[in-house]
């Protein structure tokens, strides 16, 4: 395993690594990056033999064995050759960088995402299944996106780096799609299970949306037309990056993967349109715009493009020699592109530019340099004797092999891309190198430290060893490459210097002459320098395009927000309705509702009497709550005690006292809480007419209000006419005696049968109790409510004017009624335990009691007034409430002890003095901590809302000036936390 | 006699119940105290999740079979409360634990001061939601249901505000007519079916005769329609961006499970009850409002994602798309796609509440006027004229500070954004990649043939959002951590960065050890799907013996 | 009976859901209040309607045909407690928005 695994973990590790070094240390990071890239190169080299031996190394582990997908890696020829490609270029890379980046630049954040880069490069190469690859492939976007950006203080870098990444993760994840399909198609992700099924998957209805998936991947990593404009953007990156990942490695992933799926997609005319074309019209056009560019690193990135176009194209054409060529090539351009980029690099980083309108005679000043990028540039443009002039001729070759032996077009479109290369290259040489000495140049130029130019000389010796004697060095390598992707049918093929006069020779023989013809026309005709703007093609600027597609993505997306969704209530509140009413609906019309068979119940004018005033009621609350709140108030108060008094008729006594009770409490507090809301005139006191848009509205909501009540009554009546299902009532009704220990059914069932809900729901009412309090410790009323309400104003008190008001809510006015309240108070507590104690027969029990004394209490505030109250009466409702849920709980866990259920009921039977035995259920406890709880939980929601009005009135106080009244209300305030 | 891995089922619900109650004894200074009952009882949660997910998984030896019920008070189903355990719900319990021990963690540091009783609202969601997990009734359904919203809107609210408290009217309101159309929906299929028990529901539902079976299907769909509020389906969610992003960070990280409390009780209760023929006339009732609404959700999510420039209303954002994603995903109804969903279910909550908490670490590094600590000094401010100094102090920090801050904000924005967006290598995208896988490999049919259309807009949906999600955290990504000028270097604690980094290790983790995960996920959904053992379990649990038995 | 009770549901519920989609904050408590009269009648309506059937059981054996079914009771006790305790919050939360807003629009601002 350790052969794959080694080369593909390292970098990771060393990534980690590197991040973790302080920001200074550009020696340690650069030795750190270059032993583990070199490593990395030794481990990978030492495998050649077995490659050489036609070995397929395979390391796989399980990981998501259900879904055939394993994490696997897999070294053959080709993948050996582009792994090489990736960690000696990047070891050159990493020397090079350690001499550009400037000691100021965060150093480690650079070989942190450097090394990172590269192991996820070599993760695409070394895959062993497709989805990891694509998983891989995501991750080099990611990195590149970090390191476009690395200086991201220039506004430049931020926005090549976010299209580069938005092009590619958008290409990463067709890449994805295309590669699911297939691996359904091929019945597996495994690239050998893949790579055996092509005929299957060129035969199947999905091989043209796979097809282009996959090409959508592949085209948009590897800058290919339409998304080619990124590529160039891309090199606001520093060079190191950019002569890393855009000449020879990540761009390089996309026409990786064509050859590497060459065997399954290839050999289809859809194959052929789609990704020859796109190769063939980015070869042109970027070798035509290379021309213009006036930006050294403008030039190369896209010569690159013209470049991949050309590997691209030659894969399209999808004959195996092609191939071969597009595999010789891929190497060849990376070589002569990487040591192109870095003397860019060299060049920018002693002369402190890069525009070649300001660059010349540098000859003089760093002949070296010079010699080796002049060598270089050669190659690129496809001299004899270099590396790019084998690959070029077989191109060439290939392009005579297209179509019909009588159809030259591409032979001439091949040629014509010949013809710019040499006249880009041309001009690259002789602008840069040639010419006056410069002038005002940034720095005076002279050659580069020793071992920044090491990495140039070492690809220039490869790119000359391989033009003189491709058979000795590339041959073998290729060979094997050639054979990993090709297979058994690799055709044979030579690369010898040498072919003999032949088409393809004559082909180059022009591209040189009429490159250099170009040149020279360009220079002296247009003054290539003062050229502007791009020829012809400036217009279709895919970068603004982008820009824009993007601004309008985000605009577009707001509208639609603001569309599809809403930050109001109403609208909310209505939809919830509306589609709470059609999926109700819906069932009942597909299914047709009828009235159900049982016999009604006969009906009581008396009843019908009761029910007219609780229409009215309701009705008159729907009408009154806007502008007469107490009004709504009261009559909304009236349909509650209509809806008690149902109760009470149809045979629920427990439902409707706690109805009574609930209503009771709810309307005291929504009282306290009026006098905070602000003062509403109604439209005709205000001289206001409703508008037509509040007509409709309006409309709008009778209309859903009418649907929703019409609803809810049908139902009500289907339901209430059909006979009763088989039920649990008589379970309950049996045992609610003998066992449940209690006559009240209801209670026995709020209490043991289903106490479980019981404790749920007191806990519910104990959270609010909680809220409650804090929210109100936060309180801020509107200014305007905190005067004095005028209700009070008149009131006879013990001082006079507002000041004083405050005093009275503490110390309480009426002191009739509050004398005669305070004898009612201990009655009312009486009559609160004797419920609690019949709860379990008799209609009653815990929170019915509760709510019985929390009602006294509350009495008491409003006639005794606060202070009196709270120092008289001490008890603190958060305690309380805790000590109700721990009686409940406890009660219940206290079944454990026998070995029983949670909150399983045991009856003690105690003997008392005098009383004699009595039966005491363990439900009897339960019901105690429900009349705790309830106590403190309403208690603290009524008096919270009581306090407020003290604390407004000590605000008012605190701003009427001189009036200082003793605040008492403080101390209160800690005993109620 | 029980054993105590019959009691350890109430475990989930009592504990928290107990906690959050006796810290109600102790004084509101004293919150030392307070965060260490609170710690105790989630690490306990944790524990007990944990061995509930061994026992229902069959490494324990324990109960009969996966399903262990608890009969609550002893009394036989259906006339008693069963409360019943598998694998999804034990995994869900744990995945609430282990969000709850990160915000509680994380709100030490500063959160737990911006209000009263924060702690105490803390336990009783978590035993709200348990409770949701947990019971096998329906009625005790509502109760939980209220138990876990009472105690969420305690905690939307906590640290008041006018931003918090406007968010919260609307969250309170929309919640309390779901809520009524759940009292709604339960009577109805009590009305009909004559049952509260979800077994014996599943078990009845089919011999409904013809007569009644629209007015339990319109029960049924009442019932859903409170469900889908709750788990955000569009064009129900427009609640939840506004309380996520104005909650405190804490608060907004464990609210990430509530949605998903939604989603469970339909999947539990729709495959349950519609989902297989064993409902009869009414099977597959249903299908296509989640199957379509999910997406309609899905894709909703993604423009909202698109549209915001606030980073919390993104996460709220992606919080719905998760939810789209899953209602679709049970829409598909098959075993395999939901134990996909599940997975991504993991994944998505887990991410969602790392992002929550970081983005509050993320702000300080802006002007402090864009963050929510903003809000709630306001609200201190505003209370300050009132009520001079009840006990609150504006919440000042305590921790230990940690280095390198920057480097951690930014790696771990990076990964949440990756978590987030779903794309290589993390879980986020594993589970996507479930997803579909199943969704192209339908059961029995092979590759091309028996695809459901929907599963095409499916992978257009899912991949779609993920790039949307990466543009959009890319884009708040560059204007914070890249702005020209060099951000303010906050001060983080560790007891802030602590709870962030565990969540995204968790995700790590569950990515690496996805093969072990899915094997668990797989077996759940199975499970899921063989509605006659959950019914046969329930129905059959025994009641233990004892001196009332006698006197039956 | 059946019809009556029906009807008054209806009626609660419509004036409710008419409350509900009103701008103003009081407004809506009343509507959710009316709202849970009705649903607690719907509930309890599930045992069916019925006349002098108090479940409260004497001594000795029970005929359970004499008796309503408590069960729907039980749930509506509860139902009717949350709904209370509900209501109490939503009103301290309508207040605190109108103190802190200063307005008692349910969107916290005054529609433009």
């Amino acid at each position: 395993m350790w052969p794959i695994t080694v080369p593909l973990l390292l970098p990771f590790v060393g990534s980690a690594l590197a991040a973790l070094l302080p920001p200074n240390a550009r020696n340690r990071e650069a030795w750190l990056a270059g032993v583990v890239t070199l490593a990395g190169v030794l481990v990978m080299g030492l495998q050649y033999p077995a490659i050489a031996a036609g070995e397929v190394l395979h390391y796989e582990v399980p990981w998501l064995p259900g879904l055939g997908l394993s994490f696997s890696l897999r070294l053959d020829g080709f993948a050996w050759q582009f792994a090489m490609l990736v960690l000696v270029i990047g070891l050159l890379v990493v020397l090079y960088a350690r001499y550009y980046m400037s000691p100021s630049d965060p150093v480690p954040r650079f070989f942190a995402f450097f090394l990172a880069f590269m192991g996820s490069m070599l993760g695409i190469v070394l895959s062993g299944n497709l989805v990891q690859l694509a998983m891989f492939w995501e991750l080099t976007s990611l990195m590149s996106f970090l390191l476009i950006g690395y200086w991201h203080h220039r506004p430049d870098a931020r926005r090549g780096a976010r299209m580069a990444l938005v092009i590619t993760v958008a290409g990463g994840l067709c890449l994805f799609a295309g590669v699911l399909m297939m691996g359904q198609v091929a019945g597996g992700y495994e690239l050998d299970r893949v790579l055996a099924s092509g005929e299957l998957i060129r035969a199947h209805p999905w091989y043209r949306p796979m097809l282009v998936l996959i090409a959508l991947g592949a085209l948009t990593k590897s800058a290919q037309f339409p998304f080619h404009f990124w590529l160039p953007r891309a090199m606001a990156a520093p060079t190191p990056v950019s002569a890393y990942l855009h000449s020879a490695t990540m761009v390089k992933a996309g026409v990786f993967l064509l050859t590497r799926l060459w065997p399954v997609l290839a050999g289809t005319p859809e194959w052929s349109w789609l990704i020859g074309g796109a190769g063939l019209v980015t070869l042109l056009l970027g070798a035509f715009v290379a021309i213009f560019q006036h930006d050294l690193k403008g030039l190369l990135a896209y010569s690159t493009l013209s470049h991949l176009g050309l590997i691209t194209l030659l894969l399209g054409i999808g004959s195996p020699l092609a191939a071969i060529a597009a595999i010789f090539h891929t190497m060849n351009h990376a070589t002569f592109k990487a040591s192109l980029f870095m003397a860019a690099g060299i060049i920018d980083h002693e002369t402190g530019t890069r525009d070649m309108r300001r660059l010349s005679g540098l000859y003089r000043a760093m002949p070296i340099t010079a010699t080796l990028a002049m060598v270089a540039a050669a190659a690129m443009a496809g001299v004899p004797l270099l590396n790019g002039f084998l690959s070029k001729e077989m191109f060439f070759a290939e392009a005579l092999e297209v179509g019909s032996t009588r159809d030259y077009r591409m032979a001439i479109a091949a040629t014509v891309a010949g013809v710019f290369s040499v006249t880009y290259s041309a001009r690259f040489i002789h602008e840069v190198f040639f010419g006056p000495p410069p002038h005002d140049l940034p720095r005076t130029p002279h050659e580069p430290p020793r071992w920044m130019r090491f990495p140039v000389e070492l690809l220039v010796f490869a790119c000359l060893a391989v033009g003189i004697a491709p058979g000795l060095t590339m041959g073998p390598s290729l060979h094997h490459a050639a054979v990993a992707v090709l297979g058994a049918d690799t055709p044979a093929y030579s690369l010898a210097v040498w072919h003999g006069l032949n088409l393809p020779l004559a082909m180059s023989a022009v591209a040189l002459v009429g490159g250099l013809g170009l040149y020279l026309l360009l220079q002296r005709r247009f003054r290539l320098s003062s050229v502007e703007r791009v020829p012809l093609v400036h217009r279709f600027d895919g970068q603004r395009l982008f820009e824009r597609f993007l601004d309008a993505l985000t605009v577009g997306a707001g509208r639609l927000e603001a569309l599809l969704g809403t930050r109001r209530l109403q609208p909310q509140l209505e939809l919830v309705v509306l589609v709470a009413l059609a999926a109700a609906a819906i069932p009942l019309l597909a299914r047709g509702l009828q009235a159900g068979s049982a016999a009604p119940v006969p009906a009581d004018p008396v009843f019908a009497a009761l029910w007219a005033v609780g229409v009215a009621c309701a009705v008159g609350a729907a009408w009154q709550a806007k502008y007469h709140r107490l009004a709504a108030l009261m009559l909304m108060g009236g349909a509650g005690v209509v809806t008690s008094l149902t109760f009470v008729w149809l045979s629920a006594p427990d439902l409707a006292l706690t109805q009574l009770m609930v209503e009771s409490v709810t309307i005291v507090l929504i009282l306290l809480g009026l006098r905070w809301l602000p003062a509403r005139l109604e439209p005709r006191e205000l001289g206001v007419r409703a508008t037509l848009a509040d007509r409709v509205r309006r409309t709008r909501d009778f209309a859903v209000a009418l649907a929703a009540g019409a609803g809810v009554a049908v139902l009500a009546y289907a339901l209430f006419t059909r006979p009763f299902p088989h039920g649990m009532a008589p379970f309950f009704l049996e045992r609610t005696l003998p066992q449940g220990g209690g006559a009240n059914a209801v209670n026995v069932l709020l209490v043991d049968f289903r106490g479980f809900d019981t404790m749920g729901e007191i806990t519910v009412l104990g959270i609010v109790g909680l809220t409650v309090y804090a929210l109100l410790r936060r309180f801020r009323p509107a200014p305007e409510s905190i005067a004095l309400p005028a209700q009070q104003e008149g009131q006879p008190s013990v001082g006079s004017g507002p000041a004083s008001a405050g005093v009275e809510a503490e110390r309480g006015y009426m002191m009739v009624p509050a004398v005669s309240l305070r004898l009612l108070f201990p009655i009312m507590a009486m009559v609160s335990i004797f419920f609690l104690l019949r709860g379990h027969d008799q209609p009653g029990g815990g929170f019915v009691a509760g709510l019985i004394l929390a009602v006294a209490i509350i009495l008491q505030y409003i006639a005794g007034g606060t202070v009196w109250v709270e120092e008289h009466l001490k008890l603190a409702p958060r305690r309380l409430i805790g000590l109700g849920l721990l009686a409940a709980a406890g009660t219940g866990l206290g079944a454990w002890l026998f070995g029983y259920p949670f909150l399983t009921s045991h009856s003690a039977h105690p003997r008392l003095p005098l009383v004699g035995e009595i039966a005491l259920p363990s439900a009897f406890l339960f019901d105690l901590g429900v009349y705790l709880l309830v106590i403190g939980a309403t208690a603290v929601v009524l008096i919270s809302l009581a306090h407020q009005s003290l604390r407004s009135h000590r605000a008012m106080q605190a701003m009427t000036p001189g009036a200082a009244a003793e605040s008492v209300a403080e101390p209160l305030e800690r005993r109620w936390n | 006699m029980m054993r105590w891995t019959d009691h350890l089922i109430l475990v989930p619900v009592v504990l928290p119940l107990v906690a959050g109650a006796a810290m109600l004894l102790v004084d509101e200074q004293r919150r030392g105290l307070k965060f260490a009952i609170s710690l105790v009882s989630t690490l306990g949660l944790l524990a007990a999740a944990i061995v509930l997910m061994r026992l229902a998984d069959g490494r324990l030896e324990g109960w009969s079979g996966s399903i262990g019920v608890y009969l609550a008070a002893n009394w036989p189903v259906p006339f008693g409360i069963a409360l019943a355990v598998d694998r999804l719900s034990a995994l869900l319990l744990a995945l609430c634990a282990v969000l709850a021990l990160a915000s509680l963690v994380f709100s030490h540091a500063r959160w737990n001061r911006a209000g009263v009783h924060f702690h105490a609202l803390f336990q009783f969601l978590l035993m709200g939601v348990n409770g949701t997990f947990l019971t096998a009734d329906l009625f005790n359904l509502f109760v939980f249901f209220e138990v876990m919203l009472a105690a969420s809107y305690g905690l939307a609210l906590h640290g008041s505000g006018a931003a918090r408290v406007a968010a919260g009217m609307h969250y309170v309101a929309v919640n309390l007519v779901a809520s009524s159309l759940f009292l709604l929906g339960v009577s109805m299929l009590y009305g009909v079916t004559g049952t509260l028990n979800m077994a014996d529901l599943a078990r009845v539902i089919a011999h409904v005769s013809p007569h009644d079976r629209m007015l339990l299907e319109a029960g049924a769909a009442l019932l859903g329609i409170a469900f889908l509020v709750k788990s955000a389906m569009w064009p129900l969610a427009f609640w939840l961006p506004a309380t996520y992003a104005a909650a405190s960070a804490p608060v907004a990280a464990v609210f990430a499970i509530m949605t998903k409390v939604g989603i469970y009780v339909i999947l539990r209760l729709w495959l349950l009850l519609f989902a297989g023929a064993e409902a009869g006339a009414s099977s597959g009732f249903g299908r296509d409002l989640l199957l379509y609404g999910g997406m309609a959700t899905l894709a909703f999510a993604t423009i909202g994602m698109l549209a915001s420039h606030d980073l919390r209303r993104l996460a709220a954002y992606s919080i719905i798309m998760s939810s789209g994603a899953l209602l679709a995903a049970i829409g598909f109804g098959e075993t395999a796609v939901v134990a996909g969903a599940l997975f991504y279910l993991l994944s998505s909550t887990l991410s969602a509440g790392a992002l929550f908490l970081l983005i509050e670490l993320i702000e300080r590094t802006r002007t402090a006027a864009s963050s929510v600590l903003a809000v709630t000094l306001e609200a201190f401010e505003a209370q300050g004229a009132l009520h001079a100094g009840a006990g609150e102090e504006a919440p000042e920090d305590s921790g230990v500070v940690i280095p390198a801050a920057m480097a951690f904000l930014g790696l771990s924005f990076v990964t949440s954004a990756l978590l987030v967006a779903g794309l290589p290598p993390l879980s986020g995208f594993i589970g996507k990649f479930a997803l579909l896988a199943a969704m192209l490999q339908p059961a029995g049919g092979q590759a091309g043939g028996g695809v459901q259309p929907a599963a095409w807009i499916m992978l257009a949906l899912l991949l779609a959002s993920g790039l949307a999600g990466a543009v959009a955290l890319m884009r708040i990504g560059i204007r914070t951590f890249w702005v020209p000028t060099r951000p303010r270097v906050p001060r983080l604690r560790v007891i802030e960065a602590m709870p962030v980094a565990a969540l995204l290790l968790l995700c790590l983790v569950i990515t690496v050890q996805a093969g072990p995960v899915m094997r668990y996920l797989d077996s759940a959904a199975g499970a899921l799907a063989r509605r006659d053992d959950y019914v046969r379990a329930v129905m059959g649990a025994p009641t233990v013996p004892s001196a009332r038995d006698r006197a039956r | 009976m059946e019809l009556i009770v029906a009807v008054a549901i209806g009626v609660l519920v419509g004036s409710g859901v008419w409350l509900l989609l009103r701008p103003r904050s009081f407004q809506v408590i009343v509507g959710l209040s009316l709202i849970s009269y009705g649903v607690n009648l719907f509930i309890f309506g599930m045992g069916r309607l019925g006349v002098d059937r108090v479940p409260i059981v004497g001594q000795g054996a029970v005929d359970p045909s004499r008796y309503a079914d408590p069960l729907p009771q039980a749930l509506v006790l509860t139902a009717i407690v949350i709904g209370f305790a509900m209501t109490a919050l939503f009103l301290v939360v309508m207040l605190a928005s109108r103190g802190f807003n200063g307005t008692d629009h349910v969107d916290g601002k005054e529609p433009p």
